[in-house]
């Protein structure tokens, strides 16, 4: 569009009263999203751009041409020879005579051109289209039209160059007035032109770009703790909310009262941030520091009164929370755990003390299996499953359900517990996010992955199995917890085995629980596979250590690396491929799996060297199995790979001979029993 | 500026608004929300601006006069207008500076909070007003009253009055507030505190509350028969009230207390109800 004239640009500001801070950006993205779905066809125009604050939602649009596109549109109409007042009708709908009509294949069209609007005209009536299309998490209406939006509209402006797009939308009129902080701006200003936007809305002290409030924000932070030595805690979630929280960001510097330092960091930072909304200051290392930044909306004059508000306000807070700390520590953990039995866990699951006695079960068997071959300090595992649940009774968890276990750990280590069992409790639900930490110490892991067993089990009997993607028991992130706890910690444990015995405590009563342990034990390995995919395992590498992978999940993960690494050598596909054949006539035979080949029965040359190289092969491969060398393992029973593919060029398996078929499918049964000590082949997918 | 002094400033400001100041109801009560002129002036088309001071009781929330922040026992300012005026935001920002909190020199904050009351099978959409951090006006854009959406919409201004007032007067407890007359918030309230505790978390009789929630639902639901909402609203209030005292005194479980407010509703919509069709013009009723 080369013309001499100059392109005008397009500004909507839809002016509200303060929204939440989360509805702000996504009400943005579909700004932009459907403003352009509504253009685009109708009229050229350049980049399309959104910024905004609680207060405005603002759509840029570039350099727009003067008018829309001509269009040509045919419509079909009745068949050739209707009857003429039928063709008439049809006719006039369109504006057009009876006798224009265009024949096509028997039927008539009307053929309607029509003039591109001007800009003016298809923004005019663009807008309201365009408000109405957004989304709220919540809508409400408070006017006579009924207009449904996230909240109150206080005005509106739109601009075409320097033209104003006149459109009411529930009851309020478009202009050109500029509506800066509520508080602080003086006047609106009033906007000559789309180009001026941002700089009236500074003027009146509103950072209109979220990039910009948000570096603002940073680096005001930044200043105003320097004098502390310490940092704002950089908590995305409380930043980006605060970005949408206010629209001239002034931190203020507020200090703690000694006094409070002494109740639990993790309650004084939750505080801070969940009631107030300020940033606690930590030290370089994440530890608090006595201080806090509160986000004021506006101008720093007068900070002094602001702060001494503050510091009131947070005051109060931790009062408040020095009193729940001073009852909850009034009696110990111990002493509450009779109030458990009033608390309901699941209706048909029993109390949470009913629950604390299942986990304690659980956590028992596993220190039990665990005996031999990683050892736990059973006592301090026993009593921690005992306490683990006594926080939730006391006041502080009830205010801030976020601090379980963390005030569990915190009142256990006050009542004289010992480090490894306060720990412990303190640690029971982790890891809290995918990426959070496990349990620290293996008593620690044992309880925790109690509790996780003891809630998947308890489920899965009740029926509160997740479809699709509800899964309102998080019970995704439990099994996730879980997977990740045994391949941590190393626990050599047969989860399926213990899979089943937290079924079998659990108080619902299942007709077949073998089948329901095999579906959990499914849903458990779905989070192993996903996690194994994250780190970039192949889906066919994951799907052959399936077999046995629960029975001793860090062997299955020693077993995938050693897959993987194998996997490299360039003769691999090909053995893959044997491998398959191999199991697809075992398939086609229907023999069961444990058939073993006795050498005096076999008959040819390739039947004796392919049964001399797995025995060989096998028994090397064991001696490294064993001492969890299996990239070793897989290696020597790869060296069979010539003595089966001669075993395939030579002879045949599926003979007349009924003896001699049966020794070689044995042969094949054997070799195929070797590799699944590693992996199952079969599943393995040729390179494409 | 004692306590007494910002009730009075309130009541001006919002009398020049052109709003009736109306006087406390004369029933116990937890929230000013159950004043007549908000539940009634909530329901029905016609235009409603109204003000007035409300003392409410929240049973559960006495500390004995121990806690200088709780309150078992204590005042809100209300404001209701329907239709919304234009700019009510500011004009409420106005409001503020007259009983002296220039928002200019303060953190003003509008915190999404959406309110709703269970036993009215009321709820709204709005804000906390955050003043430096502290809570002090709930701030509701009525969108439903017995579960049926309003039309027109009112807004729903309650001050709280106690916060205010220490804000102002640089108090740290409830009870060192100047109220006026020569009076502390203490001399006035500080008793009342300690007995009402006592009342609600031991003495209060628990099988004589009970019956009287079961007599005075039943009387409601009597009364609705007659098609007089205005008794039978009276119900409601004194149901809901025994309810929040029984509460405290820890004698409703949790199953039960679904139980017990879903009684209260039950009843407060059956009011509604009726009170709607008693104010509503017929023919208007007939031509949708």
């Amino acid at each position: 569009m080369a013309k001499n004239t100059k392109l005008n640009d397009f500004l909507l500001d839809i002016h509200t009263e303060p929204f939440p801070a989360r509805f702000v950006p996504p009400a943005l993205d579909q700004l932009k999203l459907n403003a352009a779905k509504m253009l685009d066809g109708k009229i050229e125009h350049g980049e399309i751009a959104v910024s905004g604050t609680l207060r405005h939602l603002v759509l840029s649009v570039k350099q727009v041409a003067f008018k829309g596109g001509d269009k040509t549109e045919r419509f079909k109409g009745p068949k050739v020879g209707a009857p003429a007042p039928a063709l008439e009708g049809f006719a006039r709908k369109y504006g057009i005579e009876a006798s224009a009509l265009i024949p096509v294949d028997g039927i008539l069209y009307a053929e309607v051109h029509s003039k591109g609007e001007p800009a003016s005209v298809l923004f005019a009536a663009m807008i309201p289209e365009l408000m109405k299309s957004l989304q709220f998490p919540k809508f409400m209406t408070w006017e006579e039209t009924g207009f449904k939006f996230g909240r109150p509209l206080r005005a509106i402006t739109a601009l075409l160059g320097d033209k104003i797009i006149p459109v009411t939308v529930a009851g309020v009129k478009s202009g050109r007035a500029v509506h800066g902080h509520p508080v602080l701006a003086k006047a609106p200003a009033v906007l000559k032109d789309p180009s001026k936007h941002a700089a009236a809305l500074r003027q009146g002290l509103v950072i209109v770009d979220p990039a910009e409030r948000r570096d603002y924000l940073l680096k005001s932070l930044a200043q105003a703790t320097k004098s502390t030595g310490g940092v704002a805690e950089p908590d995305e979630a409380l930043i980006d909310e605060t970005v949408f929280m206010v629209e001239h960001p002034v931190p203020v510097l507020g200090k703690l009262r000694d006094a409070h330092m002494i109740l639990p960091a993790e309650l004084l930072k939750l505080v801070m941030k969940k009631q107030l909304k300020f940033f606690p200051v930590v030290t370089r290392d994440g530890l608090l520091h006595p201080y806090f930044v509160g986000v004021r909306d506006g101008l720093s004059s007068g900070n002094e009164l602001v702060r001494a508000g503050y510091q009131r306000v947070l005051e109060a807070r931790f009062n408040d929370a020095a009193f729940f700390v001073g009852r909850d520590s009034a009696s110990t953990l111990e002493s509450k755990l009779s109030q458990l039995e009033r608390v309901t866990y699941q209706k048909a699951l029993g109390s949470m003390s009913q629950k604390a006695a299942r986990v304690s079960a659980i956590a028992a068997w596993i220190s039990e299996r665990l005996r031999q071959t990683a050892p736990v300090d059973e006592q301090a595992v026993s009593r921690a499953a005992k306490l683990v649940y006594a926080d939730l009774v006391t006041d502080v968890v009830k205010e801030f359900p976020e601090l379980q276990g963390h005030m569990g750990g915190v009142y256990a280590r006050k009542d004289g517990e010992s480090e490894k069992v306060a720990l412990a409790v303190e640690q029971f639900y982790y890891p809290v996010a995918a990426k959070s930490p496990a349990p620290a110490t293996a008593e620690g892991a044992v309880v925790s992955l109690a509790g996780k067993l003891d809630s998947l089990a308890g489920c899965f009997a009740a029926g509160m199995i997740p479809t699709g993607s509800a899964d309102p028991y998080a019970l995704r992130r439990q099994a996730l917890g879980a997977i990740r706890i045994v391949l941590e910690k190393q626990l050599p444990l047969d989860l399926d085995e213990a899979i089943a015995r937290a079924i079998s405590l659990q108080p619902v009563a299942n007709p077949e629980p073998a089948k329901l342990a095999a579906q959990l034990a499914d849903f458990i390995w779905g989070r192993a596979q996903s996690l194994f995919e994250e780190m970039n395992y192949a889906v066919d590498e994951v799907r052959s250590i399936r077999s046995g992978a629960l029975t001793n999940l860090p062997n299955a993960f020693l077993r995938l690396a050693a897959l993987r690494a194998v996997r490299r050598d360039p003769a691999f596909d090909a053995l893959a491929a044997a491998f398959k054949r191999a199991s697809n006539i075992l398939k086609q035979a229907k023999l069961s799996d444990g058939l073993i080949p006795d050498r005096a029965l076999l008959r040819d040359q390739a039947d004796f060297d392919l049964y001399d190289a797995l025995v060989s092969a096998e028994g090397a491969a064991n001696d490294r199995i064993v001492r969890g060398d299996f990239e070793g393992g897989l290696k020597t029973l790869v060296s069979v790979k010539p003595s089966l593919d001669q075993f395939f060029d030579k002879v045949m398996v599926m003979v007349e001979d009924e003896g001699l078929k049966k020794q070689r499918l044995a042969l094949l049964s054997k070799l195929v029993r070797a590799f699944r000590l590693v992996a199952d082949l079969a599943e393995i997918q040729a390179a494409a | 500026m004692t306590f007494q002094e910002i009730v009075l400033e309130l009541q001006n400001f919002w009398s020049k608004q052109g709003c009736a100041i109306v006087q406390p109801y004369d029933l116990e009560k937890g929230a000013g929300t159950f004043n007549p002129a908000t539940f009634f002036g909530a329901l029905t088309s016609a235009p409603a601006r109204f003000a007035y001071i409300e003392p409410c009781r929240r049973p559960a929330d006495g500390r004995y006069g121990e806690n200088p922040n709780r309150l078992g026992k204590y005042y809100q300012f209300q404001v209701i207008m329907k239709p919304v005026p234009n700019g009510i935001t500011d004009t409420y920002q106005k409001s503020l500076k007259a009983i002296g909190l220039d928002p200019k020199k303060h953190d003003l904050r509008w915190i999404e909070d959406d309110w709703e009351s269970p036993t009215l099978g009321a709820s709204g959409v709005g804000w906390e007003v955050w003043l430096d951090g502290m809570e002090i006006t709930q701030f509701t854009y009525f969108q439903q009253m017995g579960s049926m959406p309003l039309s027109p919409v009112s807004v729903e201004l309650t001050y709280g009055l106690e916060r205010i007032a220490m804000y102002l007067q640089n108090k740290n407890s409830v009870y060192d507030l100047d109220y006026g007359g020569g009076l502390t918030y203490g001399d006035l309230h500080k008793p009342q505190e300690r007995e009402l505790s006592r009342y609600s978390f031991e003495t209060a009789d628990v099988a004589l509350l009970s019956r009287h929630f079961n007599e005075w639902e039943a009387e409601g639901k009597r009364l609705s028969e007659f098609g007089d909402p205005i008794p039978a609203y009276d119900c409601v209030v004194r149901a809901s009230h025994l309810f929040n005292t029984l509460e405290a005194r820890g004698a409703i479980s949790v199953t039960e207390r679904a139980h017990y407010i879903g009684r209260i509703r039950n009843l407060a919509r059956k009011v509604m109800e009726l009170y709607i069709d008693k104010h509503t013009p017929k023919e208007t009723a007939a031509s949708k």
